[in-house]
């Protein structure tokens, strides 16, 4: 539909965070899935509302910690006992306790690296341009308004009876977001 | 444009001298640049000016520059002439191009000569070392001679002839001296006055002698700053003749020094020093043999004495009678004398007990009558012919001395003056002013090695060659001589000194290896000369040319020649020669100024040594600036204070203050030749006067105390504890450890250092310096304390401050097989080697220093700037440099490495044969020097090896073994032999 | 000051922030500092000041770079002088940062939220001015990468056993992870900067950093759990970092470095140094910057509590090195505690005593714990007193070493201090650009705040 083509979603603004999350289940009561919600600051219990699933950030963020410790040791052991083995004031070439400040150093390393990027991966970032920027009031959102999109690949999304249910939620604005 | 006058030239040079790299260049270009250059270069050095005339390429204008930094005097490294710069066509026999040639020759920097080794690479002369058939080295060599060879390359040497001040041509002086000599020989001579120091070579004397016979009427004089007339007049007093003495000392076994620094200053001392240990049986198998001192200041004889008595150097004589009285002699005792009486009486009993295998020592800074005494004693003690020999003085001495010289020159009889080596301006007495004398001179010529205070008052200056560059021949302490053989043609193109004095003969153009040759074959005669000849410069000694003893009898009215008791009149002032600068003819050397002094630990300048109780009396502190006055004359010196020495007395080192000496050594130290009496030459009064100002005394060790800590760092026991057992100390052993150990197959290098044989010379220091390519640093570095010496000699206290007892601990890297320095470097810059040597990798540091933190004994040296640069004291472009071991750069920690190198070279030659590297087939360059053997390296997993032997003494062990670092050196202590009845009065 | 309103109220907690702030106003006013605000005289004057302090740092560094370790104040045997001071003190000051985001979010601690994110510039900077003290203080410092395991042609690898290459691998992790830690935090306030933004270089250059942070829960969601992640990476990290660089000298066999108790003596320290550096910036900046609604004086207050408590660990590791070189019986130990008393750099441990055990307890009273200014004076002392300590353990072991013949001392030359003086100035150079160009105080976690308080005082 031509509708459909001209509209990336609606934008619903509201006040405080309890309107937003009741805003939030009347939709999803609704059926709709394909929703976000844009707020200010962190809020806990809109995800569970929105139904997202619990972050993947941690276990990608361990298996990047180990991999960093493995290597780390890895490479000191190889490097004293394989490479270059060389009589060090008589330590033995397998000093393994002196080699495990850096094995933990490498993993702290590599694990805080891997946070950071998974968490942006997983955001989609970096992204500069999103539809949601064309709407002029959406700079709100990093203020202190807190917004509900419904997007139009919703299957459910119908410009009209969308708009009428967000209506009902009496948002502060509601808005239509160009694509 | 005015053409360049030779001053003009010499301001260039000056300006030149202080320039480095590009800005170098380009004052010199626009030197090259003046037209007036090419016409001054016509008139000095045709040859070249016809490069000059010609189109100037790169390379002309760089021979000329060359040239033209020889003409301004500032030949700014040092190469051998451009003409020998040619690829070989053959290679000259023997020569292998990485294998180092060893040639024989003999110096003798401190007066009498000295066998040495000449190491050279390619030619180049890069090392001295003793050589072992040698009477007066037998392998070992003192620091003087050993850093001989850094003169050798000193660019400041003279290099060219000067007159009056401006560089001439020798051919101009030989000139100038024809016509001279034309008319002295019409009026034989009158008018010619010869002044040498004392003549120690035969070839030499000879041509003197020539001289002054083709001259009747010339007159010679004889001066040296070590005057030693005391000991000759004893002799003549004793025996009726004057006669030399040669000791024994591996036949002594009860040894008394008056003052004589026989392990020190003493000539021979080398030799004397190996009987010395020998006759106490070094590395802990123990004689009952005993050294008792008598001395008026501090000196490492008086370190090493199992009894040491400080006196005022006016007080030696006193004693010496009361010693002598004691003994039985005719000699009345005086009524009041420093030393105790129960110490005399027991020395006295000890000397008697053992006649015929004690010897009593005079010093050569003596006063006849205290040599006089010691020949009676020797008589009475019947050590004639057992420990002590005479013979004749094998060459002419002159009769006349200094001071008739200058009643010569005032009244006007001096037309001509030759001064033969030495340096008169600098090191004459006080009251001799001879740098007002010399110029009321109209044709003096100085003929010496640089162009110090003397040649600046002479009209001419003639240079002399290197010993090294020169042929020539010496006598030892003993009277032995030996063969001097150059290894090098004359780098600055010095004349040598058999070659100049036949020239003043006239004989234009001699050979002066034809003079000795001719010399030695009138002196040995013609059978078989030539194998002789051939067979003695090999072996760098004249076999069987040795002044043989004579039967000297003590005149029986000998004692009506003692003169009437000195009486000692306040504060004493002691000179004495330094022992790092000897006279003060070496003060250019930077290896020498830097090389901390035994016991006073000074480098760069001396001081006023004074006893700390003294000081405290006098209200004067470390470092503070003392007027010391004699009469009018007076000099302001910082003070340095100085436990064990005597009370009453002061002591000033000669070899400072040099003016003229070149650009390391000017305005160093204060001269004491200034307060220097000629009727006194060693000791006079002083008025001590603290002034409100200080000087920082340099030295290189700040703490001598060990805090307790005797059984960790060094330790000392007696004689009688050992035979008690009492001394065994039960060693730490090294704790396992749970992980498996290195194992050392094949060689497993290790060192011993035996403290007690250690008689603190330095010799191992320098020794270490010139085959390490250790750099000098300058005063304000070591200030800083950052000297780079790879060995060090510590020293230690132990007692009061009137005559505490000294133990010196010479302190190399020790090559932990635990080593704390190796695990903490994050380069692997340092590690182990498969023989156990811990090795830097100088490619591989980047200067963290923490092995240097982490090392307990401090052994490690840091370049903390760049001191191997142009700006170096030491250049690295400088010739002495061992190929063998690789220059440091800026930021690279070093150290001892065990001579790695030597290691290296023996393992090759061992491998070419197939075969294991035999125990003394090689040693370190320490051990190789050190006169008492105290050092010995080697492979400890050779049970039969020196070291391995000497390591199972039960009195081995290692430093601060307790910190389990498993050192590969190891140390024996020290043992001394004190006489019971001394031990019983002072209650030890 | 009207921020004591518990005082008629002693059991009521004090509020973190003056009441009456909202989301808007929070958000606005401490954006408008970054974005609107003119730049003051005051910030000019010190930025001026800062900037010619820093060219002593500035300026010394290439020419000791050239010219070698040789122009500081060091020899054999005290090869290591003020370049390792000023490390072990600037990364001490830099764990103050970490300490207050990371280990206090965990904790839980709201208080932090107004705070942390200038402290954790104030760590990066402070780390990073550290790492350089290393490399400068080396022989050949260009050769300081060698500490890199990369394969080389060289065919040797670093030395591990080293705690110098442990070193490394700590502050370059703990200034990575710092950094990370740190950009991160800023993101959402980048964003809300990006919005707020009217100029366009503002609108570009934040819009650019703040990577289209769209504040979407999902957004939140993974941030969070990232966020918290790296907290608890940084926690143990803060602590391992001043650990290492104290095995530099724990697991020598010198004299006075050889001590177990080093490790947590020095994180104390670290600590210390670090809230002292915090207050010695907050007190002048929450003025200047009319901060105090966000920065009250319950922040100072726990601040000082902090510092109290760090304080008297410190006093309780002087107390116990000082027993157990009296304890161990070992002649070498009990020579160097006689000789930190009374040898040469006595005046050092002196000053040490009195700045970090004597001063410190004047926090046990709550009226300086709430004068701003006084703190500011005492966090100055402190910050000496600590530069001191490290000092005394530096110098004095090698001093007096356990060769005795071959005790030195060396004192600090003209590089010493203008490099020293400099790397402050160039400090706080730095804090001044940040303070100026990006949110000094985490806008999100105070709207956080401004919720709670909402919830709490809501009727």
């Amino acid at each position: 539909m031509t509708e459909r083509e001209r509209s990336w979603g609606l934008l619903a603004g509201f006040g405080s965070v309890a309107e937003l999350h009741a805003a939030i289940v009347a939709l999803r009561a609704a059926g709709y899935r394909h929703m976000d919600a844009y707020t200010p600051l962190p809020v806990e219990g809109l995800a569970e509302a929105l139904g997202q699933k619990r972050s993947w950030v941690p276990l990608i963020t361990l298996c990047g910690a180990l991999a960093g410790g493995i290597f780390g040791f890895w490479i000191q052991w190889w490097t004293a006992v394989v490479d270059f083995p060389i009589n060090v004031g008589g330590r033995p070439f397998n000093s393994w306790p002196a080699f495990l400040l850096v094995t933990f150093e490498m993993a702290v390393l590599v694990g805080a690296c891997t946070a950071f990027a998974a968490m942006l991966a997983l955001n989609r970032l970096p992204r500069l341009h999103h539809p949601l920027f064309g709407v002029g009031e959406f700079d709100l959102a990093s203020r202190n308004r807190f917004y509900l999109a419904i997007e139009a690949s919703d299957p459910l999304f119908d410009p009209v009876r969308t708009r009428q249910l967000l209506q009902q939620q009496a948002p502060l604005s509601l808005r239509e977001v160009p694509p | 444009m005015p053409p360049i006058k030779p001053a003009d030239l010499q301001k260039i040079g000056r300006q030149l001298a202080n320039r480095h790299g590009k800005e170098y260049w380009r004052s010199l270009e626009a030197l090259a640049e003046q037209p007036a250059f090419g016409a001054y270069l016509e008139q000095e050095f045709p040859r070249l000016a016809e490069i000059w005339n010609g189109p100037v390429d790169r390379r002309g204008f760089l021979k000329i520059s060359a040239a033209a930094m020889a003409l301004a005097g500032l030949a700014g490294c040092e190469r051998q002439p451009p003409e020998y710069i040619v690829p070989y066509v053959r290679m000259p026999e023997r020569l292998v191009p990485g294998k180092p040639l060893f040639y024989a020759t003999t110096l003798s920097a401190t007066g009498t000569g000295v066998g040495a080794l000449v190491e050279t690479h390619e030619g180049r002369p890069l090392r001295l070392s003793g050589n072992p058939a040698h009477p007066a080295s037998l392998g070992a060599l003192d620091v003087f001679n050993q850093a001989a060879i850094l003169d050798l390359y000193d660019p400041d040497r003279a290099q060219t002839p000067l007159f009056g001040g401006e560089p001439a041509a020798y051919s101009r002086f030989e000139a100038e001296w024809r016509s001279r000599y034309t008319q002295l020989t019409r009026q034989r001579g009158r008018g010619l006055h010869v002044l040498t120091p004392p003549l120690h070579s035969p070839s030499l004397a000879a041509q003197l002698q020539a001289l002054l016979a083709a001259l009747p009427e010339a007159r010679w004089y004889g001066h040296t700053p070590l005057e030693r007339g005391g000991a000759l007049a004893g002799a003549r007093q004793a025996f009726g003749q004057p006669l030399e003495v040669r000791y024994m000392l591996e036949r002594a076994v009860c040894i008394v020094s008056l003052e004589a620094d026989f392990l020190g200053d003493m000539p021979g001392s080398l030799r004397y020093a190996r009987d010395y240990s020998g006759s106490r049986g070094v590395h802990g198998k123990r004689q009952d043999s005993r050294l008792y001192v008598i001395e008026s200041q501090v000196s490492i004889t008086g370190a090493k004495a199992d009894h040491r008595q400080p006196v005022p150097p006016s007080q030696l004589d006193p004693v010496a009678r009361a010693l002598a009285a004691r003994l039985g002699l005719p000699v009345s005792p005086p009524v009041e004398q420093p030393v105790p009486d129960y110490w005399l009486a027991a020395l006295a009993r000890d000397l008697l007990t053992r006649q015929g295998q004690s010897v009593v020592i005079a010093g050569e800074q003596q006063t006849a009558a205290v040599h006089l005494l010691a020949h009676a004693m020797n008589a009475r003690l019947g050590n004639l012919g057992r420990t002590i020999e005479y013979y004749q003085p094998p060459l002419p001495s002159p009769a006349q001395d200094l001071a008739e010289l200058l009643a010569a020159i005032a009244a006007g009889e001096v037309e001509t003056l030759l001064i033969l080596g030495g340096n008169p301006v600098y090191d004459a007495p006080a009251d001799l002013d001879l740098a007002t004398a010399l110029p009321q001179v109209p044709f003096a010529v100085y003929y010496g090695p640089y162009a110090n205070e003397t040649a600046a008052v002479c009209r001419w200056l003639v240079p002399a060659a290197h010993p090294l560059e020169s042929w020539g021949d010496a006598l030892a302490f003993d009277g032995s001589a030996s063969p001097a053989q150059p290894v090098v043609q004359p780098i600055y193109g010095g004349i040598e000194p058999l070659r100049f004095l036949a020239e003043l003969r006239g004989q234009l153009g001699a050979q002066p290896r034809q003079l000795v040759r001719d010399y030695w074959q009138s002196r040995y005669g013609d059978a078989d000369f030539d194998a002789w000849w051939n067979g003695s410069l090999h072996d760098g000694v004249f076999a069987g040319m040795r002044a043989s003893a004579v039967a000297a009898e003590l005149r029986p009215d000998w004692n009506k020649a003692l003169p009437p008791l000195p009486q000692r009149q306040g504060m004493e002032l002691r000179f004495a020669p330094d022992p790092s600068l000897w006279d003060g003819s070496v003060a250019n050397n930077a290896w020498l100024q830097e090389l901390p002094r035994p016991l006073t630990k000074l480098v760069w300048g001396n001081a006023v040594l004074i006893n700390p109780l003294d000081a405290a009396a006098a209200g004067i502190a470390q470092n503070q600036l003392v007027q010391l006055a004699h009469g009018t004359w007076s000099q302001q010196v910082p003070a340095q204070l100085q436990p064990g020495q005597p009370r009453g007395t002061v002591t000033l080192h000669l070899g400072g203050g040099r003016s003229a000496a070149g650009r390391v050594g000017n305005g160093i130290g204060v001269a004491a030749y200034r307060l220097r009496p000629a009727a006194q030459p060693w000791f006079t009064t002083v008025q001590l006067q603290p002034l409100p100002a200080e000087q920082q005394v340099i030295t290189t060790q700040h703490h001598h105390r060990m805090q307790g800590r005797e059984q960790q760092l060094a330790r000392t026991t007696t004689l009688q504890e050992l035979t008690a057992e009492a001394a065994r100390a039960a060693e730490p052993q090294p704790s396992s450890s749970l992980y498996p150990e290195h194992r050392y197959n094949g060689y497993a290098w290790g060192m011993l250092i035996d403290i007690d044989a250690c008689i603190g010379c330095n010799a191992c220091v320098i020794a270490c310096q010139s085959e390490n390519n250790v750099p000098s640093v300058g005063p304000e570095q070591v200030r800083r304390g950052r000297e780079m010496h790879w060995l060090r000699i510590d020293q230690y206290y132990k007692g009061g401050l009137e005559a505490p007892k000294v133990v010196f601990q010479p302190v190399p890297c020790m090559h932990c097989e635990k080593a704390p320095c190796e695990y903490v470097c994050p380069m692997h810059a340092t590690t182990h080697s498969s023989e156990g040597v811990n090795e830097m990798t100088y490619n591989r540091c980047i200067g963290t220093r923490d092995c240097s933190q982490n090392c307990p004994y401090k052994v490690r040296r840091f370049n903390f700037l760049s001191y191997t640069g142009k700006d170096a004291l030491t250049p690295a472009v400088i010739g002495t440099h061992n190929p063998d071991v690789t220059v440091r750069s800026r930021g690279v920690m070093e150290k001892c490495s065990y001579c790695i190198q030597r290691i290296n070279r023996a393992r090759m030659a061992a491998q070419k044969e197939n075969r294991r590297i035999r125990d003394g087939e090689f040693t370190t360059a320490c051990a190789e020097a050190c006169p008492t053997r105290a050092i010995v390296f080697g492979d400890i997993n050779d049970p039969a090896a020196e070291v391995s032997q000497l390591k199972s003494s039960r009195l081995n062990y290692a430093m601060l073994a307790e910190l389990n670092t498993w050192p590969r050196t190891t140390y024996l202590p020290g043992v001394r032999n004190p006489n019971p009845e001394i031990a019983r009065h002072e209650g030890q | 000051m009207n921020g004591d309103a518990e005082t008629d109220r002693p059991l009521a907690r004090p509020p973190l922030l003056k009441p009456g702030q909202t989301y808007a106003t929070a958000t606005d006013q401490i954006a408008a500092i970054v974005l609107s605000r003119k730049t003051s005289k005051g910030w000019w004057l010190c930025f001026g000041l800062s900037s010619v302090l820093a060219l002593g740092y500035l300026l010394g560094a290439p020419i000791i770079f050239s010219y070698g370790p040789g122009l500081f104040g060091i020899n054999i045997p005290v090869a290591w002088g003020f370049p390792i001071v000023n490390t072990v003190w600037w990364i001490g000051i830099g764990h103050a940062g970490t300490l207050i985001s990371a280990i206090l979010l965990l904790l839980n601690q709201k208080w932090r939220n107004s705070i942390n994110r200038f402290a954790e510039a104030m760590t990066i900077f402070a780390v990073i001015i550290a790492g350089t003290w290393p490399i400068l203080h080396l022989g050949r410092p260009w050769f300081f990468y060698w500490l890199i395991p990369y394969p080389s042609t060289m065919g040797v690898w670093p030395q591990f056993r080293s705690a110098l290459v442990w070193d490394f691998f700590a502050i370059s992790t703990y200034m990575i992870v710092s950094i990370i830690f740190w950009y991160m935090g800023m993101v959402p306030d980048l964003g809300s900067l990006r919005d707020r933004a009217r100029k366009r270089w503002q609108q570009v250059a934040y819009g650019l950093l703040a990577l289209g942070w769209r504040g979407s829960v999902r957004h939140w969601q993974n941030y969070e759990s990232a966020y918290l992640l790296l907290a608890g990476f940084a926690a143990p990290l803060v602590v391992s970092v001043h650990s290492v660089i104290s095995l530099d000298f724990a697991i020598s066999i010198e004299v006075g470095y050889h001590s177990t108790i080093f490790p947590p003596y020095f994180v104390a320290g670290a600590l210390y140094s670090g809230f002292c550096m915090v207050l010695t910036i907050l007190v002048p900046m929450r003025k200047v910057f009319g901060l105090e609604p966000y920065i009250t004086l319950r922040h100072l207050d726990n601040a000082a509590r902090l510092l109290l408590a760090a304080g008297l660990f410190v006093a309780h590791g002087y107390i116990s090195e000082f027993f157990t070189e009296w304890y161990s019986g070992s002649t070498f130990e009990r020579t160097l505690g006689w000789s930190r008393i009374t040898g040469p750099y006595a005046f050092a441990w002196w000053i040490t005593m009195f700045c970090n055990v004597l001063v410190v307890q004047l926090f046990w009273f709550k009226r300086v714990r709430r004068s701003p200014w006084t703190l500011w004076v005492l966090s100055l002392v402190i910050n000496l007193g600590m530069w001191m300590e490290r000092y005394v353990i530096v110098m004095t072991g090698p001093a007096r070493s356990y060769t005795s013949g071959r005790w030195d001392v060396v004192w600090a030359t003209l590089f010493d201090l203008a490099t020293l003086i400099g790397s402050i100035g160039f400090f706080f150079m730095l804090m001044l650009l940040f303070v100026r160009f990006l949110p000094a105080i985490s806008i999100f976690e105070v709207r956080e705040l401004v919720r709670e308080q909402k919830e709490e005082g809501a009727p």
